[in-house]
């Protein structure tokens, strides 16, 4: 598996942790999906958890400033911005 | 003030008392329905399960903001100390910061998280949600603006205290102790406890009275 499909994988498995997919929605996910403001179950506490939770499995530490409305806008937001922080 | 504690007996007299400490903060509400039913599944195996309120939480008449871990310590030894015969603590998530004053014959503690940790999600909640309302502010403005009065983070008010006790907090040493994670290596379920709305898994909870069950006797309590 290459480093981007690890992200990728990580990324999906924890939000189904968090916002309680299901395997299948979150494997369903395109980067294209809506995150924030879109999925009803994303509030300001599922975003804490997501970051914290980030932190935690991908082994990244994330300030403050680096996060803007914008990375949680879509899944291929996200996934860009982890797949950033893994490689910086 | 005594605060409401849940017990589940079975049939006969105890083989021990597994005294639950839940997760903290909203953690606590979104494991409780699991943690229940893990209870009734070890009365089943003829334990006494009890999982009781720490003050400031569910359905507690004190304010929050008078609460720090060692006050919530204190409480779970005083709680210990009026239970009849062995006693084993099984502690949840935030529960491992707080459990180590009760006297008891064994621990087991799923899933620890250190204090920082919680700390962070609580703070970046508040962050993300001044953002949303058009308010700047930062984990290290909260850091300060925590250190002089309470902070009102995901609609728990922390102390002053609390807040510099969280952000020191880990587990400490206790003995014996089965540490155990979700997984093909400890208990098979989701972690619920980060879930955005709460659910409930009942698989999950046989796991975790089976788990509980099998250290018990590991530990020759019974």
């Amino acid at each position: 598996m290459t480093e981007a499909n690890t992200v990728d994988a990580t990324l999906r498995a924890l939000l189904a942790d968090v916002l309680g997919l299901g395997e299948a929605r979150a494997a369903a996910l395109t980067e294209d999906s809506g995150l924030f403001g879109e999925l009803p179950e994303f509030d300001s506490m599922a975003v804490a958890t997501v970051l914290t939770e980030m932190e935690d499995r991908l082994g990244i530490l994330i300030d403050d400033d680096e996060v803007d409305g914008e990375i949680f806008e879509t899944y291929g937001n996200l996934l860009a911005f982890s797949l950033r922080k893994v490689t910086d | 003030m005594s605060e409401h504690r849940l017990r589940i007996d079975p049939a006969g007299t105890p083989r021990a008392t597994v005294l639950i400490v839940p997760p903290l903060f909203e953690e606590a509400n979104r494991t409780r329905r699991t943690l229940v039913l893990a209870m009734r599944a070890l009365a089943a195996e003829g334990f006494a399960a009890m999982l009781p309120d720490l003050p400031g939480q569910n359905e507690s008449l004190v304010p929050l903001e008078q609460i720090d871990l060692a006050r919530w310590q204190d409480a779970l030894a005083e709680v210990a100390a009026g239970i009849d015969g062995p006693t084993l603590v099984a502690s949840v998530r935030g529960g491992v910061l707080i459990d180590h004053q009760v006297k008891a014959a064994a621990w087991w503690r799923l899933a620890p998280v250190g204090g920082v940790s919680l700390l962070r999600t609580l703070m970046r909640a508040r962050v993300s949600a001044d953002r949303e309302a058009g308010l700047t502010s930062s984990l290290e403005s909260l850091q300060e603006e925590a250190k002089a009065q309470p902070l009102l983070v995901a609609g728990n008010r922390l102390s002053p205290e609390m807040v510099a006790q969280l952000g020191t907090s880990e587990a400490q040493a206790v003995e014996p102790l089965r540490n155990v994670g979700l997984g093909a290596d400890g208990i098979a379920g989701t972690p619920l406890w980060l879930r955005a709305e709460p659910g409930e898994d009942a698989a999950m909870a046989k796991a975790i009275a089976a788990d509980i069950s099998a250290w018990s006797t590991t530990c020759g309590i019974s």
